[in-house]
């Protein structure tokens, strides 16, 4: 089921699929930039909305109201990109090509803006990978074999993981490409009409060739799409005011907040560590650090005063780390937040970890772990 | 690189002394001219085709008048002004000398 758009081309309306809208929006768009320093601009851009409604005519019947992607594809590829005809001023400056580009591979274009993103469709774990094999222009196989195979080597010969860091550092600071612009740039292909033909030329080709098993990839990937927007719904409700959707950053400030995420997740996890050694040694000796706790303060009071505080540091850069995670287009809720919360965990694994092979006070503090909850078991107990 | 690559910028070139060659010999409308180029090496698409004439009528070498059409909206039908009948006959002694000198030129 799609949303149907009614607009009007030169004067008579036409219902188009959501989709054939887009791509005809563009396509007019593209052709509005081209005839920019044009006289006739507007009457050519009646002429060619004229021919486009001649064309949708003949797919539409009594029983058939809707043009659809395909048929809109259709139409503009016999329409032909609109060139500004050439000036006598400047002969001879572009010959340019005047076909329809080739069919299946995505023609590069050199000066189109290209960037590092990652890219969704068809990605097994962050999308690193394919948004990788889109910035070079390979295929994601060879990528993701080089990524394994090299991780491999790693982990057998030195035992770090360098590469793999690497992909979970890229995961967090690359940020998604989201809109159709991006998702162009992630390819390094102009973004215009043409782009988007193609696209949905390649998605009826790929739903002949592949049939039902990817018309329900597709859907699934739709399926995710709308859950976004609902998360992204939700993140407007919970900010206050209704309707309010942290605007899109550009792509620099999307990777500074991805990097500012990250720092801020560390930061909070040390501070969380902090807190957890000192509750620890709290419980063990009576003591944080050279503080003792006053012999008439119960305990439990002091440990809950030793929450409040920790609340008390921690929210600031709770809500820092909340702000720039918006920023990256995540959430604090559902799978974005259930990725960040596997590599927090890994991180304070792998931090204990550390401290207890190379610092002898952790160790030992680990190893009384048993004797502390003993203690902890035994005051409670006595309190009462 | 192919011929057709090779001789791209020269059809382009010549496609405007072709549509003067197409509105002089009958009042034709865009699709007209379409059909008359298609098949031919110089096949054009609209998005070509509607700024080029627009051009050229902006040079005053053709004009238009809207016509009604038995099906669907009125269309715009071109013809030479006497500026574009001049040009062409222009084009047309320039291309006879062209195809002379090649000719002469080897064989």
């Amino acid at each position: 089921m799609h949303k149907v758009v009614t607009i009007n081309l030169n004067g008579q309306a036409y219902q188009f699929d959501e989709d054939a809208f887009d791509a005809l929006r563009v396509y007019l768009d593209r052709a509005e930039t081209q005839l920019k320093a044009n006289p006739d601009r507007s009457e050519i851009l009646a002429d060619l909305e004229q021919a486009i409604a001649d064309k949708c005519r003949r797919y539409l019947s009594a029983h058939k109201t809707v043009i659809a992607a395909a048929e809109i594809a259709q139409v503009l590829q016999e329409m032909g990109p609109v060139e500004a005809a050439p000036d006598p001023s400047q002969e001879g400056a572009a010959g340019g090509p005047t076909g329809a580009a080739a069919d299946g591979e995505r023609p590069r274009s050199p000066n189109a803006p290209r960037r590092l993103y990652r890219i969704e469709d068809g990605m097994m774990i962050g999308g690193v990978c394919t948004g990788i094999a889109a910035f070079f222009g390979i295929d994601v196989t060879i990528v993701r074999v080089a990524f394994a195979l090299v991780a491999a080597i790693e982990l057998v010969s030195s035992h770090v993981g360098i590469v793999i860091i690497a992909y979970i550092v890229m995961m967090l600071v690359v940020p998604l490409a989201g809109t159709s612009e991006e998702q162009a740039a992630a390819h390094g292909v102009q973004f215009n009409a043409q782009e988007v033909i193609d696209r949905a030329k390649r998605n009826i080709a790929e739903f002949n060739d592949r049939g039902w098993s990817h018309q329900r990839r597709e859907w699934r990937r739709q399926q995710r799409a709308w859950s976004r927007q609902f998360r992204q719904t939700m993140r407007a409700k919970r900010w206050g005011s209704i309707g309010f959707v942290p605007p899109a950053a550009d792509y620099g400030t999307r990777v500074a907040a991805g990097v500012m995420t990250s720092v801020l997740a560390v930061a909070n996890l040390i501070l969380f560590l902090v807190f957890l050694y000192a509750l620890a040694s709290m419980l063990s000796t009576g003591a944080i650090y050279s503080w003792r706790v006053p012999p008439d303060v119960p305990l439990w009071v002091a440990t809950f005063g030793l929450f409040f505080t920790y609340y008390v540091v921690a929210w600031p850069l709770h809500m820092a780390r909340r702000a720039s995670f918006y920023a990256v287009g995540g959430s604090m809720y559902g799978w974005d937040a259930g990725g960040y919360g596997l590599v927090s965990a890994g991180l304070f694994a792998l931090f204990v970890w550390l401290g207890y092979q190379h610092v002898p006070e952790v160790r030992q503090f680990v190893d009384r772990l048993p004797e502390i909850w003993e203690n902890v078991r035994r005051a409670i107990a006595q309190s009462r | 690189m192919s011929i057709t690559d090779r001789f791209a910028a020269i059809r382009k070139g010549l496609l405007e002394y072709l549509i003067l060659r197409i509105v002089s010999a009958d009042k034709v409308y865009v699709a007209d001219i379409l059909q008359r180029l298609s098949g031919t090496e110089f096949a054009t698409q609209e998005g070509t085709l509607y700024p080029l004439l627009s051009k050229m009528r902006r040079d005053g070498l053709v004009d238009y008048e809207w016509q009604e059409s038995d099906s669907g909206p009125p269309r715009k039908y071109y013809r030479l002004t006497a500026k574009g009948k001049s040009q062409l006959t222009e084009l047309n002694e320039y291309w006879k000398d062209i195809n002379a000198t090649i000719s002469q030129l080897g064989r």
